[in-house]
């Protein structure tokens, strides 16, 4: 009888320990919103870089100038090609509205018809032009969604010698697992500058679908930036490398440069 | 004095002299230049020959001056090598002196495709000074807004629409009246479309009514404007976006890029003969498209009312063989996008809207196209088809192409255009011409 006394003392014990050590970590949503506030500056320009290798070892590139500036809280981002050379002129503008309930608005430029042509911004689970990361995935770049998944904080590891909460999510519905393309997700978001460091994505039928590893996480004029993203797809073997260079946040960037003008005309 | 759109290619000369002395950067840092090397062969099936095979250089020279100019030059190479499009040199009577291409023999010319220079003054003002493109418009497949340049129809419209638009010497100025983007051009090159001789390939034979047997045919020069400022053409749009819808509103006036073919049967030495006197006209147009996403669908149209357009008529009292009449020119489209998949569908209408006797069409004519698109292997592979069909006299094309990236540089293409229906049809008249081509488009 005294034996089992202690045995449920200690095992009351274990259970609060283990309790209060897991309340010591920050919710998943109060991580997700401290992904939402990191400063961003209100312009930013850069040279993207996607460097796109095949399963069997095909290598294609293609150089962007990427525009982004803030009009409030709604994003505006432009993204003009420079090579592959017969396309370059390509051009792709997104607005981004701070309600999610409202879908981006989205033009693609084609040099080739010399035509702005309005896409649906509908399918955030679509794969963006060709690369390994989704359309939802482009917009988040280092945040993590608020709205679309359940989270728990399970644990704290180190990833390129920085403290990451390790967060595990599911789809808040069926109809947003769906949307995404994801059944389950892993997240890795640094505990001091709140900006995702992995992500790891399972498919609806819990597939490993992809790995994602934000690199080279360093301060330019003042800001946390990332200057590279490794993606790469486990079900095709298809790799994306994303090489960021020349960011300027203290560029001047005119408000009609994200226009549909502004596409036709180029850089 | 100096004529015609020389003036124009002048004042650019002048533009960019002045911005050149506000220059901020190095020659290197300023000067950017590409290449685009493509090759086209194809072969007919009707003749079992080779329709074309085409190898077409084009270098382009982008100099920026500021951070607010540039001076862009584009020019292009062509050779057709079994000088089959365009027989011998062509006479380029339609085009004007200052956008002619140089022939090398019978099968290269030399374009200056387009040569401008762009400024953003005091990001109020942005102006496209020189020799461009300048493409209204929302359709895929068949023009309506499309008018601002002429067309090469070298190869009827299977030519890409880069390559068989005509750039012109013009001035485009665009600015914002509040949420409002106003696009104004003026265009004073007197350059129409390039149609084919009677003995090409694509000749549009359609467009005219034969003669009865032993009658003979004579066609005159085109009476073709010539005035620099008189016989420009002008035209605005005004563009706005609100509430998710992109709208525009459009006005042009032009010369009709075709002439009107009068014609009369006149008696030389006893016999009779068809004389045609091709004359270019003048004519407004206004129209306007719209567009807006709608969950996965984008909805767009596009609309154009077209005053006093000229038509060859059967009717025995119309005036030297013309008669005109309004048209109203509509299309609305939907294009699905699920994944790497696109399906895009058109229906465009055509209405005469006086009671006169066209020649060779219906006063409701009606077009519909389909095109279906799938991206594979992270865009490496797409296969595309086209589908456009005249549901009046059943004709049309089936165009299905497969394009493939080599590497970076490199795009492989795959593709068969069949034309099928009445040879009297706009599309039915070159069933003789389906083909299949494979070509390459390399770039540095």
């Amino acid at each position: 009888m005294k034996i089992n006394l202690i045995t449920g003392f200690l095992a009351l014990l274990m259970l609060f320990s283990n309790k209060s050590k897991a309340q010591s970590f920050p919710s998943g949503k109060d991580i997700a919103q401290k992904t939402h506030e990191k400063n961003e500056g209100v312009s930013m320009s850069r040279k993207l870089t996607m460097e796109l290798k095949d399963k069997r070892g095909k290598i294609r590139l293609r150089e962007t100038i990427s525009l982004r500036k803030y009009f409030g809280k709604e994003k505006r981002l432009a993204i003009f090609y420079q090579t592959p050379k017969s396309v370059q002129g390509t051009a792709f503008l997104t607005y981004d509205y701070p309600d999610v309930s409202v879908d981006d608005d989205q033009w693609l430029y084609m040099p080739a018809l010399r035509k702005t042509r309005r896409i649906s911004a509908a399918n955030r689970g679509d794969y963006f032009l060709g690369t390994d990361l989704t359309y939802e995935d482009i917009k988040l770049e280092t945040r993590i969604s608020r709205e679309d998944y359940n989270y728990k904080t399970v644990r704290k590891e180190m990833i390129d010698g920085q403290e990451c909460y390790v967060l595990e999510g599911t789809p808040v519905s069926k109809e947003i697992a769906k949307e995404l393309g994801y059944g389950k997700v892993k997240f890795w978001v640094d505990a001091k500058i709140w900006m995702l460091r992995k992500a790891d994505s399972w498919d609806i039928a819990g597939n490993h679908l992809k790995t994602i590893e934000i690199k080279d996480i360093k301060k330019v004029q003042n800001i946390w930036t990332y200057h590279k993203i490794f993606a790469k797809n486990h079900k095709t073997n298809h790799e994306t490398t994303f090489l960021i260079s020349e960011i300027d946040y203290q560029t001047t960037i005119s408000d009609d440069t994200f226009t549909k003008e502004a596409m036709v005309n180029g850089l | 004095m100096i004529s015609k759109p020389y003036s124009l290619v002048i004042l650019l000369l002048l533009i960019a002299g002045v911005y050149a002395q506000e220059k901020q950067y190095t020659f290197k840092e300023a000067l950017e230049s590409s290449l685009i090397v493509e090759t086209d062969f194809s072969y007919e099936f009707d003749s079992q020959s080779l329709q074309k095979s085409e190898i077409i250089l084009k270098p382009k020279f982008s100099y920026r001056v500021n951070k607010r100019s540039k001076l862009v030059l584009i020019g292009q190479v062509y050779s057709e090598l079994n000088d089959n499009l365009e027989e011998e040199v062509p006479g380029q009577e339609t085009v004007s002196d200052l956008s002619k291409r140089l022939f090398i023999g019978d099968r290269t010319d030399l374009e200056l495709r387009e040569l401008y220079f762009y400024t953003n003054v005091a990001n109020k003002l942005r102006l496209t000074i020189g020799k461009q493109q300048i493409v209204w418009g929302e359709t895929d497949g068949l023009k309506l807004l499309d008018i601002v340049n002429p067309q090469n129809f070298r190869e009827f419209i299977l030519d890409d629409f880069e390559d068989s638009r005509v750039p012109l010497w013009s001035i485009k100025g665009e600015f914002d009246i509040k949420d409002i983007a106003v696009q104004v051009v003026w265009i004073p090159d007197n350059t129409y479309h390039i149609t084919q001789d009677f003995d090409a390939p694509f000749f549009t034979q359609n467009l005219f009514p034969k003669p009865p047997e032993g009658v003979t045919t004579v066609f005159n020069d085109a009476l073709k404007p010539k005035r620099f400022i008189k016989d420009s053409d002008i035209g605005f749009r005004l563009s706005a976006f609100t509430q998710g819808w992109d709208i525009s509103f459009n006005y042009f006036y032009y010369y009709d890029d075709l002439p009107a073919f009068y014609n009369k049967i006149e008696a030389f030495d006893t016999a009779p003969t068809v004389v045609i006197s091709p004359r270019f006209e003048r004519q407004h147009l206004v129209g306007g498209t719209f567009n807006k996403v709608f969950g996965s669908s984008t909805f767009r149209g596009e609309m154009a009312y077209v005053f006093d357009q000229n038509f060859i008529s059967t009717n025995p009292v119309a005036m030297s063989g013309v008669e005109n009449s309004d048209v109203f020119k509509s299309a609305i489209g939907i294009d699905y996008i699920k994944g790497e998949s696109i399906i895009s569908a058109q229906l465009f209408s055509d209405i005469i809207t006086d009671d006169i006797l066209a020649y060779n069409r219906d006063r409701f004519e009606t077009n519909t196209s389909l095109k279906v698109s799938q991206e594979m292997m992270n865009d490496n592979l797409t296969l595309e088809t086209l589908w456009v069909h005249n549901a009046n006299h059943g004709d049309g094309y089936i165009r299905p192409q497969l394009s493939y990236w080599m590497n970076t540089s490199t795009q492989l293409f795959l593709e068969s255009s069949v034309f099928y229906g009445d040879k009297n049809q706009l599309f039915g008249q070159f069933r003789d011409r389906s083909r299949v081509s494979v070509g390459m488009r390399w770039g540095i």
